[in-house]
Protein backbone atom coordinates (compact mmCIF):
# COMPACT_ATOMS: atom_id res chain seq x y z
CA UNK A 1 0.00 0.00 0.00
CA UNK A 2 1.54 3.34 -1.02
CA UNK A 3 2.09 5.89 1.71
CA UNK A 4 -0.46 8.74 2.02
CA UNK A 5 1.85 11.59 1.07
CA UNK A 6 5.38 12.03 -0.12
CA UNK A 7 7.11 15.24 -1.12
CA UNK A 8 10.62 15.22 -2.49
CA UNK A 9 12.75 18.33 -3.18
CA UNK A 10 9.58 20.19 -4.01
CA UNK A 11 10.06 23.68 -5.37
CA UNK A 12 7.42 26.15 -6.49
CA UNK A 13 8.08 29.61 -7.83
CA UNK A 14 5.37 32.15 -8.65
CA UNK A 15 6.02 34.36 -11.64
CA UNK A 16 4.04 37.53 -12.09
CA UNK A 17 4.87 40.45 -14.38
CA UNK A 18 8.59 39.70 -14.37
CA UNK A 19 8.72 39.20 -10.60
CA UNK A 20 9.45 35.83 -9.11
CA UNK A 21 8.61 34.66 -5.62
CA UNK A 22 9.82 31.35 -4.29
CA UNK A 23 6.87 30.01 -2.33
CA UNK A 24 8.44 26.59 -1.72
CA UNK A 25 12.17 26.18 -1.81
CA UNK A 26 12.54 22.63 -0.57
CA UNK A 27 9.82 20.47 0.93
CA UNK A 28 11.12 16.97 1.50
CA UNK A 29 9.04 14.84 3.83
CA UNK A 30 6.65 11.95 3.87
CA UNK A 31 3.51 11.01 5.74
CA UNK A 32 3.93 7.29 6.21
CA UNK A 33 0.75 6.39 8.07
CA UNK A 34 -2.88 7.26 7.72
CA UNK A 35 -4.30 9.65 10.28
CA UNK A 36 -3.97 13.37 10.83
CA UNK A 37 -0.87 15.22 9.67
CA UNK A 38 -0.69 18.91 10.51
CA UNK A 39 1.54 21.36 8.72
CA UNK A 40 2.53 24.37 10.79
CA UNK A 41 4.27 27.48 9.65
CA UNK A 42 4.02 31.22 9.70
CA UNK A 43 2.11 33.14 7.04
CA UNK A 44 3.86 32.88 3.69
CA UNK A 45 5.87 29.84 4.65
CA UNK A 46 4.47 27.73 1.76
CA UNK A 47 1.65 25.77 3.43
CA UNK A 48 -1.14 26.80 1.08
CA UNK A 49 1.07 26.47 -1.97
CA UNK A 50 1.85 22.94 -0.88
CA UNK A 51 -1.86 22.17 -0.55
CA UNK A 52 -2.44 23.60 -4.03
CA UNK A 53 0.33 21.48 -5.50
CA UNK A 54 -0.94 18.38 -3.71
CA UNK A 55 -4.47 18.94 -4.96
CA UNK A 56 -3.28 19.28 -8.59
CA UNK A 57 -3.93 23.00 -8.88
CA UNK A 58 -0.33 24.05 -9.27
CA UNK A 59 2.50 22.35 -11.09
CA UNK A 60 5.79 22.05 -9.21
CA UNK A 61 8.86 23.71 -10.70
CA UNK A 62 11.04 20.96 -9.36
CA UNK A 63 10.72 17.80 -7.30
CA UNK A 64 7.52 15.83 -6.89
CA UNK A 65 4.55 15.16 -4.66
CA UNK A 66 2.87 11.78 -4.56
CA UNK A 67 -0.44 11.12 -2.88
CA UNK A 68 -1.01 7.43 -2.21
CA UNK A 69 1.61 6.78 -4.84
CA UNK A 70 -0.04 8.99 -7.48
CA UNK A 71 2.09 11.75 -8.87
CA UNK A 72 0.33 15.13 -8.80
CA UNK A 73 1.43 15.86 -12.37
CA UNK A 74 1.49 12.53 -14.18
CA UNK A 75 -1.47 10.88 -12.42
CA UNK A 76 -3.55 13.98 -11.79
CA UNK A 77 -6.80 12.57 -13.19
CA UNK A 78 -6.70 9.46 -10.99
CA UNK A 79 -5.61 11.52 -8.05
CA UNK A 80 -8.65 13.79 -8.21
CA UNK A 81 -10.84 10.80 -7.41
CA UNK A 82 -8.93 10.32 -4.15
CA UNK A 83 -8.78 13.81 -2.67
CA UNK A 84 -11.03 16.47 -1.20
CA UNK A 85 -10.22 20.07 -0.34
CA UNK A 86 -11.23 22.96 1.87
CA UNK A 87 -9.32 25.89 0.36
CA UNK A 88 -7.98 28.63 2.56
CA UNK A 89 -10.39 31.55 3.01
CA UNK A 90 -13.12 29.87 0.99
CA UNK A 91 -16.74 30.94 1.37
CA UNK A 92 -20.10 29.39 0.51
CA UNK A 93 -22.55 30.74 -2.07
CA UNK A 94 -24.56 33.48 -0.33
CA UNK A 95 -27.86 32.48 -1.94
CA UNK A 96 -27.67 28.79 -1.02
CA UNK A 97 -28.21 26.90 2.21
CA UNK A 98 -25.56 24.62 3.77
CA UNK A 99 -27.74 21.62 2.90
CA UNK A 100 -27.90 22.68 -0.75
CA UNK A 101 -24.12 23.07 -0.82
CA UNK A 102 -23.50 19.52 0.30
CA UNK A 103 -26.38 18.06 -1.72
CA UNK A 104 -25.42 19.78 -4.97
CA UNK A 105 -21.72 19.09 -4.46
CA UNK A 106 -22.56 15.42 -4.22
CA UNK A 107 -24.67 15.56 -7.38
CA UNK A 108 -21.94 17.53 -9.10
CA UNK A 109 -19.63 14.63 -8.40
CA UNK A 110 -21.98 12.19 -10.06
CA UNK A 111 -24.07 10.90 -7.16
CA UNK A 112 -27.77 10.19 -7.57
CA UNK A 113 -30.43 12.35 -5.95
CA UNK A 114 -31.00 9.77 -3.17
CA UNK A 115 -27.28 9.26 -2.53
CA UNK A 116 -26.72 13.02 -2.42
CA UNK A 117 -29.63 13.50 -0.02
CA UNK A 118 -28.43 10.75 2.32
CA UNK A 119 -24.88 12.00 2.29
CA UNK A 120 -25.91 15.60 2.88
CA UNK A 121 -28.05 14.63 5.87
CA UNK A 122 -25.30 12.45 7.30
CA UNK A 123 -22.58 15.11 7.09
CA UNK A 124 -24.88 17.86 8.34
CA UNK A 125 -25.64 15.62 11.35
CA UNK A 126 -21.98 14.78 11.88
CA UNK A 127 -21.05 18.45 12.12
CA UNK A 128 -24.11 19.38 14.18
CA UNK A 129 -25.41 21.79 11.55
CA UNK A 130 -29.10 20.81 11.69
CA UNK A 131 -30.21 24.14 13.19
CA UNK A 132 -29.03 26.23 10.26
CA UNK A 133 -28.82 23.65 7.47
CA UNK A 134 -31.74 25.21 5.59
CA UNK A 135 -30.87 28.86 6.16
CA UNK A 136 -29.39 30.88 3.29
CA UNK A 137 -25.66 31.35 3.86
CA UNK A 138 -25.96 35.12 3.52
CA UNK A 139 -27.73 35.04 6.91
CA UNK A 140 -25.20 32.78 8.66
CA UNK A 141 -22.31 33.69 10.94
CA UNK A 142 -18.72 33.44 9.77
CA UNK A 143 -18.26 30.21 11.69
CA UNK A 144 -21.38 28.61 10.21
CA UNK A 145 -20.21 29.56 6.72
CA UNK A 146 -16.83 28.00 7.37
CA UNK A 147 -18.51 24.88 8.68
CA UNK A 148 -20.46 24.69 5.40
CA UNK A 149 -17.19 24.55 3.47
CA UNK A 150 -15.88 21.82 5.75
CA UNK A 151 -19.13 19.86 5.32
CA UNK A 152 -18.80 20.04 1.53
CA UNK A 153 -15.27 18.68 1.62
CA UNK A 154 -16.06 15.94 4.13
CA UNK A 155 -19.06 14.83 2.09
CA UNK A 156 -16.78 13.38 -0.58
CA UNK A 157 -15.63 9.81 -0.14
CA UNK A 158 -11.95 10.69 -0.47
CA UNK A 159 -8.88 8.87 0.78
CA UNK A 160 -7.20 12.06 1.90
CA UNK A 161 -8.77 15.37 2.91
CA UNK A 162 -6.72 18.54 2.50
CA UNK A 163 -8.05 21.06 4.99
CA UNK A 164 -6.32 24.42 4.61
CA UNK A 165 -6.99 26.32 7.82
CA UNK A 166 -10.49 24.87 8.13
CA UNK A 167 -11.21 26.19 11.61
CA UNK A 168 -10.11 29.75 11.09
CA UNK A 169 -12.65 32.13 12.58
CA UNK A 170 -14.56 29.41 14.41
CA UNK A 171 -15.39 29.67 18.10
CA UNK A 172 -14.07 26.92 20.35
CA UNK A 173 -17.37 24.99 20.45
CA UNK A 174 -17.60 24.92 16.66
CA UNK A 175 -13.91 24.09 16.37
CA UNK A 176 -14.53 21.09 18.59
CA UNK A 177 -17.31 19.93 16.27
CA UNK A 178 -14.84 20.00 13.39
CA UNK A 179 -12.26 18.19 15.54
CA UNK A 180 -14.80 15.47 16.33
CA UNK A 181 -15.56 15.05 12.64
CA UNK A 182 -11.85 14.87 11.83
CA UNK A 183 -11.38 12.25 14.54
CA UNK A 184 -14.25 10.20 13.16
CA UNK A 185 -12.71 10.28 9.69
CA UNK A 186 -9.33 9.34 11.13
CA UNK A 187 -10.90 6.43 13.00
CA UNK A 188 -12.57 5.36 9.75
CA UNK A 189 -9.12 4.95 8.21
CA UNK A 190 -8.98 8.21 6.27
CA UNK A 191 -6.02 10.54 6.01
CA UNK A 192 -6.30 14.20 6.85
CA UNK A 193 -3.74 16.80 5.87
CA UNK A 194 -4.34 19.88 7.96
CA UNK A 195 -2.78 23.31 7.91
CA UNK A 196 -3.51 25.51 10.89
CA UNK A 197 -2.27 28.41 12.93
CA UNK A 198 -3.87 27.01 16.06
CA UNK A 199 -1.09 25.09 17.76
CA UNK A 200 -3.46 23.60 20.34
CA UNK A 201 -5.50 22.20 17.47
CA UNK A 202 -2.45 20.60 15.89
CA UNK A 203 -1.36 19.21 19.27
CA UNK A 204 -4.77 17.71 19.99
CA UNK A 205 -5.58 16.31 16.57
CA UNK A 206 -2.34 15.30 14.96
CA UNK A 207 -0.67 11.94 14.76
CA UNK A 208 2.27 13.76 13.25
CA UNK A 209 3.25 17.37 12.79
CA UNK A 210 5.42 19.03 10.18
CA UNK A 211 6.95 22.47 10.57
CA UNK A 212 7.85 24.72 7.66
CA UNK A 213 9.55 28.08 7.48
CA UNK A 214 10.38 30.42 4.60
CA UNK A 215 9.56 27.77 1.99
CA UNK A 216 11.63 25.03 3.62
CA UNK A 217 10.45 21.94 5.44
CA UNK A 218 12.19 22.09 8.83
CA UNK A 219 11.12 19.19 10.96
CA UNK A 220 8.52 16.48 11.45
CA UNK A 221 7.50 14.11 14.17
CA UNK A 222 4.94 13.33 16.83
CA UNK A 223 4.40 15.98 19.48
CA UNK A 224 6.67 14.06 21.88
CA UNK A 225 9.37 13.67 19.27
CA UNK A 226 9.30 17.37 18.51
CA UNK A 227 9.39 18.24 22.21
CA UNK A 228 12.31 15.89 22.86
CA UNK A 229 14.25 17.58 20.10
CA UNK A 230 14.29 20.78 22.08
CA UNK A 231 17.25 21.86 24.18
CA UNK A 232 14.95 22.35 27.18
CA UNK A 233 12.12 20.26 28.57
CA UNK A 234 10.44 22.62 31.01
CA UNK A 235 8.77 25.95 30.76
CA UNK A 236 8.63 28.29 33.75
CA UNK A 237 6.36 31.30 33.35
CA UNK A 238 6.47 34.16 35.83
CA UNK A 239 3.72 36.77 35.83
CA UNK A 240 4.58 40.34 36.70
CA UNK A 241 7.80 42.32 36.61
CA UNK A 242 11.05 40.39 37.05
CA UNK A 243 14.63 40.89 36.10
CA UNK A 244 15.38 38.54 33.23
CA UNK A 245 19.10 38.58 33.96
CA UNK A 246 18.48 36.66 37.20
CA UNK A 247 17.38 33.62 35.20
CA UNK A 248 19.70 33.61 32.17
CA UNK A 249 21.98 31.06 33.82
CA UNK A 250 19.15 28.47 33.76
CA UNK A 251 18.28 28.53 30.08
CA UNK A 252 16.66 30.69 27.45
CA UNK A 253 14.67 33.62 28.79
CA UNK A 254 11.99 35.70 27.10
CA UNK A 255 11.12 38.71 29.17
CA UNK A 256 8.48 41.34 28.79
CA UNK A 257 7.03 44.08 30.90
CA UNK A 258 4.42 41.86 32.50
CA UNK A 259 5.86 38.39 32.15
CA UNK A 260 8.97 36.29 31.89
CA UNK A 261 9.22 32.84 30.34
CA UNK A 262 12.20 30.62 31.07
CA UNK A 263 12.88 27.54 28.97
CA UNK A 264 14.98 25.29 31.11
CA UNK A 265 15.46 21.71 32.23
CA UNK A 266 13.64 19.96 35.06
CA UNK A 267 16.68 19.86 37.34
CA UNK A 268 16.88 23.67 37.34
CA UNK A 269 13.32 24.24 38.49
CA UNK A 270 14.07 23.87 42.20
CA UNK A 271 16.99 26.29 41.89
CA UNK A 272 14.84 28.83 40.09
CA UNK A 273 12.21 28.59 42.78
CA UNK A 274 14.69 28.92 45.63
CA UNK A 275 16.76 31.68 44.01
CA UNK A 276 13.74 33.66 43.00
CA UNK A 277 12.22 36.24 45.22
CA UNK A 278 9.03 35.95 43.20
CA UNK A 279 5.94 34.75 45.01
CA UNK A 280 5.10 31.14 44.18
CA UNK A 281 1.54 31.89 43.04
CA UNK A 282 2.97 33.99 40.22
CA UNK A 283 4.91 31.05 38.83
CA UNK A 284 3.57 28.39 36.46
CA UNK A 285 5.64 25.32 35.65
CA UNK A 286 4.95 22.83 32.88
CA UNK A 287 6.50 20.82 30.08
CA UNK A 288 7.37 22.66 26.88
CA UNK A 289 4.46 22.64 24.45
CA UNK A 290 4.06 22.70 20.73
CA UNK A 291 4.08 26.49 20.75
CA UNK A 292 7.53 26.38 22.34
CA UNK A 293 8.72 23.93 19.71
CA UNK A 294 7.26 26.14 17.02
CA UNK A 295 8.87 29.28 18.39
CA UNK A 296 12.22 27.62 18.80
CA UNK A 297 12.16 26.32 15.22
CA UNK A 298 10.64 29.14 13.23
CA UNK A 299 9.92 32.06 15.46
CA UNK A 300 13.20 33.43 16.57
CA UNK A 301 11.80 36.93 16.24
CA UNK A 302 8.40 36.21 17.75
CA UNK A 303 7.66 38.01 20.93
CA UNK A 304 6.41 35.95 23.84
CA UNK A 305 3.50 37.55 25.61
CA UNK A 306 2.00 35.74 28.52
CA UNK A 307 -1.06 37.96 28.54
CA UNK B 1 -20.72 8.20 -17.43
CA UNK B 2 -23.42 10.09 -19.35
CA UNK B 3 -25.67 10.05 -16.30
CA UNK B 4 -22.87 11.40 -14.10
CA UNK B 5 -22.20 14.17 -16.61
CA UNK B 6 -25.90 14.98 -16.65
CA UNK B 7 -25.92 15.20 -12.84
CA UNK B 8 -22.87 17.46 -12.86
CA UNK B 9 -24.41 19.81 -15.41
CA UNK B 10 -27.85 19.94 -13.81
CA UNK B 11 -26.45 20.57 -10.35
CA UNK B 12 -24.37 23.47 -11.66
CA UNK B 13 -27.40 24.77 -13.55
CA UNK B 14 -29.40 24.60 -10.35
CA UNK B 15 -26.62 26.36 -8.43
CA UNK B 16 -26.20 29.21 -10.93
CA UNK B 17 -29.69 29.38 -12.40
CA UNK B 18 -32.75 28.00 -10.67
CA UNK B 19 -31.79 28.62 -7.03
CA UNK B 20 -30.70 32.27 -7.47
CA UNK B 21 -33.65 32.92 -9.77
CA UNK B 22 -36.06 31.46 -7.23
CA UNK B 23 -34.55 33.47 -4.38
CA UNK B 24 -33.72 36.70 -6.29
CA UNK B 25 -36.19 36.97 -9.19
CA UNK B 26 -35.34 40.66 -9.57
CA UNK B 27 -32.21 39.56 -11.49
CA UNK B 28 -34.54 38.57 -14.32
CA UNK B 29 -35.33 42.21 -14.93
CA UNK B 30 -31.64 43.16 -15.08
CA UNK B 31 -30.91 40.61 -17.80
CA UNK B 32 -33.73 41.50 -20.16
CA UNK B 33 -34.20 45.21 -19.50
CA UNK B 34 -31.59 46.44 -22.00
CA UNK B 35 -32.79 44.52 -25.09
CA UNK B 36 -36.39 45.42 -24.32
CA UNK B 37 -35.38 49.08 -23.95
CA UNK B 38 -33.71 48.89 -27.38
CA UNK B 39 -36.86 47.33 -28.81
CA UNK B 40 -38.95 50.11 -27.30
CA UNK B 41 -36.79 52.84 -28.84
CA UNK B 42 -36.67 51.08 -32.19
CA UNK B 43 -40.45 50.93 -32.19
CA UNK B 44 -40.65 54.56 -31.08
CA UNK B 45 -38.38 55.94 -33.79
CA UNK B 46 -38.72 53.30 -36.53
CA UNK B 47 -42.36 52.44 -36.26
CA UNK B 48 -44.04 49.00 -36.37
CA UNK B 49 -42.09 47.98 -39.49
CA UNK B 50 -38.87 47.86 -37.47
CA UNK B 51 -40.25 45.63 -34.72
CA UNK B 52 -38.90 42.49 -36.38
CA UNK B 53 -35.35 43.81 -36.66
CA UNK B 54 -35.62 44.99 -33.05
CA UNK B 55 -36.72 41.53 -31.91
CA UNK B 56 -33.91 39.78 -33.83
CA UNK B 57 -31.43 42.22 -32.32
CA UNK B 58 -33.02 41.74 -28.90
CA UNK B 59 -32.83 37.96 -28.93
CA UNK B 60 -29.20 38.05 -30.02
CA UNK B 61 -28.25 40.81 -27.61
CA UNK B 62 -29.89 38.92 -24.73
CA UNK B 63 -27.76 35.84 -25.40
CA UNK B 64 -24.54 37.82 -25.89
CA UNK B 65 -25.20 39.91 -22.80
CA UNK B 66 -26.02 36.93 -20.55
CA UNK B 67 -23.02 34.93 -21.78
CA UNK B 68 -20.73 37.91 -21.28
CA UNK B 69 -22.06 38.42 -17.77
CA UNK B 70 -21.02 34.85 -17.00
CA UNK B 71 -17.44 36.05 -16.63
CA UNK B 72 -18.41 38.02 -13.53
CA UNK B 73 -20.00 34.93 -11.96
CA UNK B 74 -17.03 32.75 -12.86
CA UNK B 75 -14.57 35.22 -11.42
CA UNK B 76 -16.60 35.68 -8.23
CA UNK B 77 -16.70 31.91 -7.74
CA UNK B 78 -12.98 31.69 -8.40
CA UNK B 79 -11.59 34.64 -6.44
CA UNK B 80 -14.09 35.36 -3.70
CA UNK B 81 -15.59 31.97 -2.93
CA UNK B 82 -12.60 29.82 -4.01
CA UNK B 83 -15.17 27.43 -5.44
CA UNK B 84 -13.10 26.92 -8.58
CA UNK B 85 -10.32 25.49 -6.39
CA UNK B 86 -12.77 23.04 -4.87
CA UNK B 87 -13.98 21.94 -8.29
CA UNK B 88 -10.49 21.88 -9.78
CA UNK B 89 -9.44 19.30 -7.20
CA UNK B 90 -12.28 16.98 -8.26
CA UNK B 91 -12.58 15.00 -11.51
CA UNK B 92 -15.05 17.56 -12.91
CA UNK B 93 -13.96 18.72 -16.36
CA UNK B 94 -13.58 22.52 -16.67
CA UNK B 95 -15.66 22.66 -19.84
CA UNK B 96 -18.47 20.76 -18.12
CA UNK B 97 -18.19 23.18 -15.21
CA UNK B 98 -18.58 26.17 -17.54
CA UNK B 99 -21.32 24.45 -19.52
CA UNK B 100 -23.31 23.83 -16.33
CA UNK B 101 -22.89 27.37 -15.03
CA UNK B 102 -23.59 28.88 -18.47
CA UNK B 103 -26.79 26.86 -18.70
CA UNK B 104 -27.72 28.28 -15.31
CA UNK B 105 -27.11 31.77 -16.65
CA UNK B 106 -29.41 31.13 -19.60
CA UNK B 107 -32.24 30.26 -17.21
CA UNK B 108 -32.51 33.98 -16.42
CA UNK B 109 -32.95 34.86 -20.09
CA UNK B 110 -35.59 32.26 -20.94
CA UNK B 111 -38.64 34.51 -20.41
CA UNK B 112 -37.04 37.27 -22.50
CA UNK B 113 -36.00 34.84 -25.23
CA UNK B 114 -39.50 33.39 -25.35
CA UNK B 115 -41.04 36.85 -25.80
CA UNK B 116 -38.57 37.84 -28.52
CA UNK B 117 -39.07 34.51 -30.28
CA UNK B 118 -42.83 35.01 -30.13
CA UNK B 119 -42.49 38.44 -31.75
CA UNK B 120 -40.17 37.06 -34.45
CA UNK B 121 -42.49 34.19 -35.32
CA UNK B 122 -45.54 36.44 -35.26
CA UNK B 123 -43.95 39.13 -37.44
CA UNK B 124 -42.15 36.91 -39.95
CA UNK B 125 -44.36 33.80 -40.09
CA UNK B 126 -41.27 31.57 -40.27
CA UNK B 127 -41.62 27.80 -40.33
CA UNK B 128 -40.30 25.09 -37.99
CA UNK B 129 -37.02 24.69 -39.88
CA UNK B 130 -36.28 28.40 -39.60
CA UNK B 131 -37.23 28.40 -35.90
CA UNK B 132 -34.83 25.52 -35.30
CA UNK B 133 -32.12 27.35 -37.25
CA UNK B 134 -32.64 30.45 -35.11
CA UNK B 135 -32.32 28.31 -31.97
CA UNK B 136 -29.18 26.65 -33.39
CA UNK B 137 -27.62 30.06 -34.09
CA UNK B 138 -28.43 31.22 -30.57
CA UNK B 139 -26.88 28.08 -29.07
CA UNK B 140 -23.70 28.61 -31.08
CA UNK B 141 -23.60 32.26 -29.96
CA UNK B 142 -24.05 31.14 -26.36
CA UNK B 143 -21.21 28.60 -26.66
CA UNK B 144 -18.85 31.16 -28.19
CA UNK B 145 -19.42 33.87 -25.60
CA UNK B 146 -19.55 31.50 -22.65
CA UNK B 147 -16.14 30.22 -23.74
CA UNK B 148 -14.87 33.79 -24.05
CA UNK B 149 -16.13 34.45 -20.54
CA UNK B 150 -14.40 31.37 -19.21
CA UNK B 151 -11.15 32.30 -20.91
CA UNK B 152 -11.26 35.81 -19.46
CA UNK B 153 -12.22 34.61 -15.98
CA UNK B 154 -9.28 32.22 -15.81
CA UNK B 155 -6.87 34.97 -16.79
CA UNK B 156 -8.08 37.83 -14.61
CA UNK B 157 -6.48 37.90 -11.17
CA UNK B 158 -8.52 40.59 -9.43
CA UNK B 159 -12.26 41.06 -9.08
CA UNK B 160 -12.13 44.81 -9.75
CA UNK B 161 -10.54 44.20 -13.18
CA UNK B 162 -13.60 42.37 -14.45
CA UNK B 163 -15.98 45.36 -14.42
CA UNK B 164 -14.26 47.36 -17.19
CA UNK B 165 -13.57 44.16 -19.14
CA UNK B 166 -17.19 43.14 -18.86
CA UNK B 167 -18.45 46.53 -20.08
CA UNK B 168 -15.90 46.56 -22.92
CA UNK B 169 -16.98 43.07 -24.00
CA UNK B 170 -20.60 44.07 -23.90
CA UNK B 171 -19.91 47.03 -26.22
CA UNK B 172 -17.56 45.19 -28.60
CA UNK B 173 -19.70 42.09 -28.88
CA UNK B 174 -23.17 43.43 -28.23
CA UNK B 175 -23.40 47.01 -29.45
CA UNK B 176 -20.81 47.65 -32.19
CA UNK B 177 -21.66 44.60 -34.37
CA UNK B 178 -24.54 45.14 -36.77
CA UNK B 179 -27.19 43.55 -34.63
CA UNK B 180 -29.75 46.32 -35.00
CA UNK B 181 -28.65 47.63 -38.41
CA UNK B 182 -27.11 46.51 -41.69
CA UNK B 183 -23.36 45.98 -41.79
CA UNK B 184 -23.18 48.04 -44.99
CA UNK B 185 -23.80 51.28 -43.07
CA UNK B 186 -20.48 50.92 -41.27
CA UNK B 187 -17.43 52.81 -42.60
CA UNK B 188 -14.92 50.51 -44.35
CA UNK B 189 -12.32 49.96 -41.56
CA UNK B 190 -15.01 49.35 -38.94
CA UNK B 191 -16.80 47.02 -41.35
CA UNK B 192 -13.66 44.87 -41.69
CA UNK B 193 -13.30 44.80 -37.91
CA UNK B 194 -16.96 43.87 -37.53
CA UNK B 195 -16.42 40.78 -39.68
CA UNK B 196 -13.99 39.44 -37.08
CA UNK B 197 -16.56 39.70 -34.31
CA UNK B 198 -18.67 36.51 -34.01
CA UNK B 199 -21.80 38.52 -33.23
CA UNK B 200 -21.70 39.94 -36.75
CA UNK B 201 -21.99 36.47 -38.26
CA UNK B 202 -24.71 35.54 -35.82
CA UNK B 203 -26.62 38.68 -36.82
CA UNK B 204 -26.12 38.00 -40.54
CA UNK B 205 -27.27 34.43 -40.00
CA UNK B 206 -30.37 35.38 -38.02
CA UNK B 207 -31.38 38.08 -40.49
CA UNK B 208 -30.79 35.63 -43.35
CA UNK B 209 -32.93 32.97 -41.70
CA UNK B 210 -35.78 35.26 -40.66
CA UNK B 211 -35.88 38.14 -43.14
CA UNK B 212 -33.78 37.51 -46.22
CA UNK B 213 -32.92 34.37 -48.12
CA UNK B 214 -32.91 31.23 -45.97
CA UNK B 215 -31.10 29.30 -48.71
CA UNK B 216 -28.31 31.87 -48.71
CA UNK B 217 -27.24 31.38 -45.10
CA UNK B 218 -24.93 28.44 -45.79
CA UNK B 219 -21.77 30.56 -46.03
CA UNK B 220 -22.33 32.65 -42.90
CA UNK B 221 -23.36 29.47 -41.07
CA UNK B 222 -20.10 27.83 -42.10
CA UNK B 223 -18.02 30.85 -41.08
CA UNK B 224 -19.85 31.00 -37.74
CA UNK B 225 -19.32 27.29 -37.14
CA UNK B 226 -15.60 27.63 -37.88
CA UNK B 227 -15.43 30.61 -35.52
CA UNK B 228 -17.10 28.55 -32.79
CA UNK B 229 -14.58 25.73 -33.09
CA UNK B 230 -11.72 28.26 -33.20
CA UNK B 231 -12.99 29.82 -29.97
CA UNK B 232 -13.32 26.38 -28.36
CA UNK B 233 -9.79 25.45 -29.39
CA UNK B 234 -8.41 28.82 -28.34
CA UNK B 235 -10.12 28.56 -24.95
CA UNK B 236 -8.92 25.06 -24.20
CA UNK B 237 -5.41 26.11 -25.21
CA UNK B 238 -5.12 29.40 -23.37
CA UNK B 239 -7.45 29.19 -20.39
CA UNK B 240 -5.71 28.97 -17.04
CA UNK B 241 -8.18 26.78 -15.18
CA UNK B 242 -5.76 25.61 -12.55
CA UNK B 243 -4.36 28.93 -11.45
CA UNK B 244 -0.79 29.72 -12.49
CA UNK B 245 0.17 26.30 -13.82
CA UNK B 246 3.55 27.42 -15.05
Amino acid sequence: MPIPLESNSLKKIYRNKGRTTTAINNFTFSVKDKGVFSLLGRNGSGKTTFVKVSTTQLTPDDGYVRVFGKDVVNDEKELRHMISLVPQESRPFPHMTPYEHVYLFQKMNGKTREESKDRAESVIGLLGMEDFAKVECVNLSGGQKQLTMVAMALSLDAQIYFLDEPTIGLDIITRKRVWNAINKYRNAGKSIFLTTHYLDEAAILSDEIGIVSHGNFIKQGTLDELRSGLEYDTRVAIRGRTDAKDFEQYGRVYSHERSTVIFTNQENVEKILSDSSVRKERIEIGPVGLDDVFISLVGEDIEVDEN
Amino acid sequence: MIRELYRTITSLTELNGFIPLWRRPIALVAVISTPFSFLFFIYLFGGPSKILIGAIGGILFTIVNASTMLQTDLLFYKLDLKFQQVVASTPINPLIYVFGLATGNIVFTLPGLAIFMGIIVYESHIGVLQILSVIGTLIMTWVIFSMFSFLVSTRVREMRDIWPISVMFSIIFGVVPPIYYSISVLPAPVEYFAYIVPTTWAAILLKGIVIHDFAGVALPALVFLVEMFCVLGFTSQFSDWRHNRS
